[in-house]
């Protein structure tokens, strides 16, 4: 049920792309009926996913990167959904919707067997620290999105780059602020489980690296010389940033975090 | 952002201006990200076997093989530190809202985590340590302050597949610093004894021999997968490999699950470095390898226990919790308008 349910979602939202090309090419109303339709659909089809997941493990799908992107996934639509009762347009349903079908391939490549929780997992830091990734890394995601808008519609006269920047802000302090607590509740858990609360394991310094890079986006916002299109370029960067530290670095780079 | 007065040296105005910030968080993210492409902490030789003479020697020769111990990564965090408190010091005066406030807070709370990783870095103080079930070890030899150590039993829960579900040591730390301690400690909840923690790391069978064909008869201890040395002269070595559900099949011989419902002990008998004979044994019993005769005394478990001294993490910690509370105070009406700031 769980990978029919998987196969849904991701039927749903391939044609949330096919309705928003639809869109661009002959924007109607109806047209953009059918992506909230249709995005709400898969938001629902989504969280049943993970329902079954809960049900058939018997405890918090915090497990292993499988179910960290369906959780990820959801979040990152909810927060889109969110976004779009204020920012209502074709490119963005586009934008989050090609995001989301990536996401969701890749979640369906990974190993998916369902597995009682080793000991270093068994604590209350587990859910602390994942709620807080999931959120923090959906507010990049969508950050992300609108930041390539900005940089699509960065040379044309109506487009209103004020508004997307403005979103764009506000995700990002949310984003960091949220990183910053899972930073700091991994290197509390690190410490309680491996008495090291900083070891420059891989995931730990590409999460590190990713909080840098938000910061200077942050910096960059108030330079003169760095605003706009260059700290959009930033958003940007970040959120490649973060898939890597998500999934470049649990395939390339070994460490203690070896979850997969 | 702080401008620059004409009367101030004009390099603290360069250091703490938000574009040295902004480039010095961007300096660092690029250099740390490049830690994570060389693999840390092995042998020169092995970088001068993967990555070839020239640039193994490279390197080797820039510690990029202990990238964030560098002397140079470390002296650009000392820098990062040192701009965070000029900034900080500048902008003392213009803190009066809640939102600047937060942000100075937020800034010092990162010089505060650095100096307390710095403080631990140099006084911290760990040791790996086995004790078998028992045992009692005293902690002065590994460098720590006089105590004793006792396991007085480790468990291992198990999920009805065997998959391990939690390892539990019953330990207790006696006169240490005037004090005693009692705890279950398990993976996740180390045993706490000001700032003393220790951990749940490891774990092994360790069993007993008697070695019988001697005049006076020897107690062997040797773990599970071990190797005693019998003779040195003669090189003659013992190995061990504990079967705590010993079973065979036409193939061969193997433990049907991890406890100990069928305990045995598989001994080899090396001689410079030649198997010569092997045997299975239940407790009890007595089994002839070359010259010697064994008996199986027993067995236990025993706990790999990870012992830490590290003065510094509480400055960390306080450290987590300013910049927590600055950053509440910068942006929590960003964040939630209308409500609150
Ligand atoms: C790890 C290093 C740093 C981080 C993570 C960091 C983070 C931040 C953040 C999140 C803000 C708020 C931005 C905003 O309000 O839009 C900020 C502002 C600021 N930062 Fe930093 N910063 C760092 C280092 C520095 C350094 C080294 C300086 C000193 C040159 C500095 C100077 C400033 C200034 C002047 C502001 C503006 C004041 C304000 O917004 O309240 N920062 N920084």
């Amino acid at each position: 049920m769980e990978s029919q349910l998987l196969t849904l979602s991701f039927i749903l939202l391939v044609l949330v792309v096919a309705t928003n090309l639809a869109r661009l090419w002959h924007p109607h109303i109806f047209l953009s009926k059918i992506s909230s339709l249709l995005l709400y659909l898969a938001l629902l089809s989504l969280v049943s996913t993970l329902g079954f997941r809960i049900m058939g493990a018997n405890r918090v799908p915090f497990a292993n990167m499988y179910e960290f992107t369906i959780i990820f996934v959801c979040m990152v639509l909810l927060v889109a959904l969110f976004i779009r009762t204020s920012h209502p347009s074709p490119l963005f349903d586009l934008a989050v919707a090609l995001l989301l079908t990536v996401l969701l391939s890749v979640a369906s490549s990974l190993p998916s067997e369902l597995r009682p929780l080793m000991p270093a997992l068994q604590s209350n830091w587990l859910h602390a620290h994942v709620a807080t990734a999931v959120i923090a890394y959906a507010c990049f995601a969508l950050a992300f999105c609108l930041g390539f808008l900005y940089l699509l519609q960065a040379n044309l006269p109506a487009a209103d780059l004020m508004s997307i920047d403005e979103k764009i802000y506000k995700l990002v302090v949310l984003g960091f602020t949220l990183l910053t607590l899972v930073i700091i509740t991994g290197a509390i858990w690190a410490e309680e489980v491996w008495g090291n609360w900083w070891s420059w394991d891989p995931k730990e310094t590409w999460s590190l690296i990713t909080w840098t890079v938000y910061a200077a986006y942050l910096h960059a916002r108030r330079t003169r010389e760095w605003k706009g299109r260059k700290s959009a370029w930033l958003v940007v960067t970040g959120f490649i940033v973060v898939l890597f530290t998500l999934f470049g670095v649990s395939i390339l780079l070994p460490g203690l975090h070896s979850y997969v | 952002m702080v401008k620059a007065k004409k009367e101030k040296p004009s390099y603290i105005a360069w250091l703490s201006s938000m574009r040295f910030a902004l480039n010095l968080l961007i300096g660092i993210g690029v250099i740390t990200a490049l830690g994570t492409l060389v693999p840390q902490g092995q042998d020169p030789i092995f970088y001068l076997d993967h990555y070839g003479e020239m640039l193994g020697q490279i390197i080797v020769a820039l510690s990029m093989h202990k990238f964030y111990q560098a002397w140079w990564f470390q002296l650009l965090i000392g820098i990062l530190c040192f701009t965070l408190l000029i900034c900080a010091y500048q902008r003392l005066r213009k803190a009066a809202t809640i939102k600047s406030a937060g942000s100075l807070l937020f800034h010092l709370a990162i010089a505060v985590i650095l100096v307390g990783a710095a403080w631990s870095l140099g006084y911290a103080h760990s040791a790996a340590v086995e004790i078998s079930v028992g045992d009692k070890i005293s902690l002065s030899p590994h460098g720590f302050k006089d105590g004793e150590l006792t396991l007085a039993s480790f468990n291992i829960d198990y999920y009805p597949d065997f998959q391990p579900r939690q390892y539990t040591s019953d330990l207790s730390l006696t006169h240490y610093d005037g004090r005693d301690y009692q705890q279950l400690v398990y993976v996740n909840n180390p045993l706490r004894a000001g700032n003393l923690k220790i951990y749940q790391s490891s774990w092994g069978w360790i069993m007993n021999l008697k070695d019988v064909s001697q005049a006076v008869p020897q107690t062997i201890k040797i773990k599970n997968h071990g190797k005693y040395q019998l003779d040195d002269t003669k090189m003659v070595v013992l190995g061990a490999v504990f079967l705590p559900d010993y079973a065979e099949d036409n193939k061969r011989v193997f433990s049907r699950t991890p406890l100990p419902n069928n305990p045995h002990i598989g001994l080899t008998l090396y001689q410079a470095g030649r198997l010569i004979d092997a045997a299975i044994i239940a407790p009890g019993q007595e089994a002839e390898l070359g010259a010697y005769r064994f008996v199986f005394e027993g067995f236990t478990y025993y706990s790999g226990l990870q012992l830490k001294y590290d003065p510094g993490v509480n400055l960390v910690f306080l450290g987590f919790g300013l910049l927590l509370l600055g950053l509440m105070a910068r942006y929590w009406q960003l964040i939630f308008p209308g409500k609150g700031g």
